[in-house]
């Protein structure tokens, strides 16, 4: 078994549609997720973060998160897994993806 | 994390249930111009909701935590709208204030019910087109989302967010107010809320195309809000004549499609399977439906599906006291659909020959043409006259118009029995 990160990646604007009902139905769902034998952690990040560049060889502080796209890293969850092809099988039945969510999965080096 | 952290103990349907409440209570606080703000509100809190308890587990008052999280998403809804600029500091003083209630007081949720009630009443107001109001009462009353009324009225996403968009411009440019009006105008307004509520109903009830479940919750949900009338200081006969008819209806939803997702009609329902607590709910009000002399639509109708339920078999149904009632209905409201409806008890009382002489005197109203009902009534009368042929056409005629998929089952299975 190797450990696996599913990043989940959120666009903000894909909840404003989704109805109290759904919402709750998701809420149920994930945690349902945290749950599941194979789910080692899950966490949910803050929606206010910091991020660090070194510009001229001088570090600077900007209000964060960072974020490339539309998309905002939310949170993660270490699950257990044979492989890639096991983990994308499991990450495939999780409620992110559901509402527009994106889920990167990454495998842990073993020590 | 407590105990309580357990996804299955979040009652059924609260975010619903409380968007509707806490938006209510937001647009008393923010006025009815604010509407948006207050709905965005309750959204953001939902949101909040579900970034927060899969990770630290359920709160052990998820209502009042919603309800809480409302309030701050409306705060920094307040400080960010230049619109309510004018009257922006008694609003936010309001809000801190009733975030901080505590919602379980008995007076508090008093004052929820209120709200409700007046958020009802403005979503009904007669100056909003009719179309507009059960979109509306859907979307701010129930906590249904457009996608779910369009689901549910079998219309386009684009089209009901138009509707909603064109009520809250009338909230707006008419200064409608969360305020009850007394006397005549009040008795006015109460029976543009009972239309919109039983509007709802029927939409649920009558099964269109498709199975989706989102059906049955409008008429759990029209059931919710004719209760919540009847609870409160403005419940009238005809309102709890309403809630009768509704709970008695709805008591048949489980005997209504057997196993195999087919129709199955009234004449051969299995009563066993009639929802005992829905029956003693239906009885309740209607008993209650009697003080006064008010005689309404509501309760010719509550009297039909009540004579209906007492009847211990088919055989036992007292049809010609089903036929009086239906005549009063009709003298009340001379539509075609109670026409066809009265014509089961006719051909109860007086023969399918009688019942079919009716019902053909109605059949020149081009409208009924193409309404699958008229036919089927009609092909059944046919068929129970030994006119095999011509009923056959007239299951052929209604298989071709609009129906949901257990009704084109219905008529297929009438057209082989006419054909065989």
């Amino acid at each position: 078994m190797s450990k696996f990160l599913l990043l989940l990646h959120d666009d903000p604007t894909s909840w404003q549609k989704v109805s109290p009902e759904e919402m709750q139905k998701a809420v149920e769902k994930y945690m349902a997720w945290t749950k599941l034998p194979f789910t080692i952690d899950s966490k949910r990040l803050a929606s206010d973060g910091r991020v660090i560049r070194v510009n001229g060889g001088k570090p600077h502080v900007a209000d964060g998160p960072y974020s490339e796209s539309k998309e905002v890293l939310g949170g993660y969850y270490l699950i257990e897994a044979v492989d890639y092809a096991d983990a994308v099988k499991k990450a495939l039945e999780h409620p992110h993806l559901e509402h527009g969510g994106t889920i990167e999965v990454r495998e842990l080096y073993r020590a | 994390m407590t105990p309580s952290a357990d996804a299955g103990l979040l009652l059924e349907h609260l975010f619903r249930h409380q968007a509707g409440r806490i938006t209510a209570h937001l647009t008393r606080v923010l006025g009815p111009a604010y509407l948006d703000l207050a709905e965005e509100a309750v959204q953001e809190s939902m949101l909040r909701a579900l970034r927060a308890w899969p990770y630290q587990g359920i709160p052990e008052n998820p209502a009042a935590w919603l309800f809480r999280a409302a309030h701050n998403a409306a705060i920094d809804g307040v400080r960010h709208n230049r619109l309510v600029a004018d009257k922006q500091e008694a609003v936010l003083a309001e809000l801190n204030r009733s975030a901080t209630l505590p919602s379980e007081e008995p007076l508090q949720e008093e004052q929820f019910r209120d709200d409700e009630l007046r958020m009802i009443f403005m979503c009904c107001h007669p100056e909003i087109p009719a179309e507009a109001r059960v979109a509306l009462s859907l979307k701010t009353v129930c906590g249904f989302s457009v996608r779910e009324i369009a689901r549910a009225f079998l219309a386009d996403d684009r089209a009901i967010a138009q509707r909603l968009v064109r009520a809250k411009r009338h909230i707006r440019e008419r200064r409608l107010t969360l305020g009850l009006p007394g006397g005549k105008d009040l008795q006015l307004r109460l029976g543009s809320v009972l239309e919109t509520i039983y509007f709802i109903f029927n939409e649920g009830y009558t099964s269109h195309e498709g199975q989706d479940l989102i059906r049955q919750d409008l008429c759990f949900e029209a059931l919710r809000l004719g209760r919540l009338l009847a609870l409160s200081d403005l419940a009238s006969p005809s309102v709890h004549a309403l809630v009768a008819l509704m709970a008695l209806q709805a008591a048949r939803l489980p005997a209504r499609v057997d196993e195999a997702g087919d129709l199955v009609l009234l004449e051969d329902q299995d009563r066993s399977r009639w929802d005992p607590q829905m029956i003693a709910l239906g009885f309740h009000h209607f008993d209650k439906s009697m003080s006064g002399s008010q005689i309404s639509v509501y309760h010719a109708q509550a009297a039909i599906a009540a004579t209906y339920t007492r009847s211990t078999s088919l055989n036992s149904v007292d049809w010609p006291a089903i036929l009086s009632l239906y005549d009063q209905l009709t003298a009340m409201n001379p539509s075609p659909v109670v026409a066809l409806n009265r014509s089961v008890a006719v051909a109860r009382v007086y023969g399918p020959a009688q019942a079919l002489a009716e019902i053909e005197a109605l059949g020149d109203a081009p409208a009924l043409q193409n309404y699958h009902l008229y036919l089927s009534v009609r092909g059944h009368l046919l068929q129970q006259l030994g006119r095999r042929r011509e009923a056959g056409d007239c299951f052929r005629d209604a298989l071709a118009c609009h129906c949901s998929e257990p009704e084109l089952r219905f008529l297929a299975r009438k057209l082989a029995e006419c054909e065989g």
